[in-house]
């Protein structure tokens, strides 16, 4: 089992240009302890299982863009059916991480519904992800992650960590600040517009 | 399709991409279908059917951020279950998310399984200040570009609720 610190940590010197959006809860906070970061992460605080399409979304229009997605699997229980669209659409800069501690850990060490069944990467596999990888160690992601990461392509990856038993706590960053921190890193790294305002284009002409 | 629907449809995906929208996210129910439809062969946007209203909203939210503007599509009832993720992420992060969704359970709309739509759909967009736009003429239409650029102006998502009489071309 990966100690989701560590695995985070590992994640981060790597991240170079990579915008992060993370789910609720441990992930989030966990991210936020190790990073600090308030620019390429989007830490969407709820509705946690929006969070891969939500990458999705910026994944498309930011094609050159790496889009890392961190999703607890309290989330991912709430709506699997996101690999549909993630297949269809099978975005190569779109990467998703399923965060998998088998307990709501944010909230308490109560179990997922049917915790110790749940076959994350064969239900991915069903929806037809050809580039499913399962981690349960730092030698096993050192050793894939090049592949997931790296090589072009949509990839779906299952870690498996211990759940914490110190909560990370939250992150303390204002919704609308981190709006415009990250878009502004968005517009800077990708070349895009995202921010403007429809009024002002005719005075800008 | 009648030719009036056809032509109703037509007028409907014009404005949408008069608008600037370049992705369209759906969902149907069967009065929307054939835009739906009609949208999925235009070569203008890029249709993504999606497995739940909900994921729409997060596609959608995730595109402004991409810099592509979007529509989500749905019908009431769809609309009904993102109140949740509506305002969690664009109300609380100022995130603009345009929207369709139709008018059902009114008055001319049999179904009874659409009567809670009637009831409660406007009436639970007033609670929680969700600008809307009713089109129960096809002039109305018209107005789409407007809205749109008023969601983005407003950094809130704003709806188009359409009647069936104006999908079908009837009105």
């Amino acid at each position: 089992m990966l100690d989701l610190r560590d695995c985070f940590k590992y994640f981060a010197e790597r991240q170079g240009d990579a915008v992060v959006i993370t789910s609720a809860g441990v992930t989030s906070g966990t991210w936020w302890r190790t990073t600090h970061d308030m620019d390429q992460t989007f830490y969407l605080g709820a509705s946690m299982s929006m969070i891969s399409m939500f990458g999705a979304g910026i994944a498309m229009g930011a094609p050159n863009l790496p889009v890392w997605v961190f999703m607890g699997d309290g989330a991912f229980a709430m709506n699997p059916g996101m690999l549909m669209v993630e297949r269809d659409l099978d975005l190569p800069n779109l990467k998703h991480f399923l965060v998998s501690n088998r307990v709501y850990n944010a909230t308490s060490a109560a179990r997922l519904a049917n915790a110790k069944r749940n076959d994350y990467a064969g239900i991915a596999r069903a929806v037809g992800i050809e580039r499913v990888f399962e981690i349960d160690s730092l030698e096993a992601l050192h050793a894939q992650f090049d592949k997931i990461v790296k090589a072009p392509g949509h990839t779906f990856t299952v870690l498996e960590v211990e759940p914490l038993r110190e909560k990370p706590g939250g992150v303390p960053l204002d919704d609308a600040e981190s709006k415009f921190r990250f878009g502004r890193y968005i517009e800077r790294k990708a070349g895009i517009k995202i921010f403007r305002h429809p009024a002002l284009e005719p005075l800008l002409r | 399709m009648s030719d009036k629907q056809q032509e109703a449809t037509s007028l409907i995906v014009e404005k949408i991409a008069q608008a600037g929208i370049k992705l369209v996210a759906s969902l149907p129910d069967d009065w929307i279908a054939p835009l739906i439809f009609a949208i999925d062969k235009d070569d203008r946007f890029k249709h993504v059917p999606v497995n739940r209203e909900e994921s729409a909203i997060g596609l959608c939210s995730g595109a402004y951020f991409g810099g592509v503007p979007a529509l989500a599509l749905m019908g009431a009832s769809g609309l009904t279950t993102c109140i949740y993720g509506i305002t969690k992420i664009n109300y609380s992060f100022h995130i603009p998310l345009f929207l369709f969704a139709t008018l059902r359970g009114v008055i001319g709309d049999p179904r009874p399984h659409h009567i809670s739509n009637g009831l409660y759909l406007t009436k639970l967009l007033d609670s929680i200040s969700l600008p809307y736009l009713i089109v129960e003429e096809q002039k109305t239409i018209s107005r789409i570009p407007d809205a749109f650029k008023h969601c983005i102006a407003m950094n809130r998502p704003e709806v188009v609720i359409f009647s069936e009489a104006v999908l079908r071309g009837e009105a």
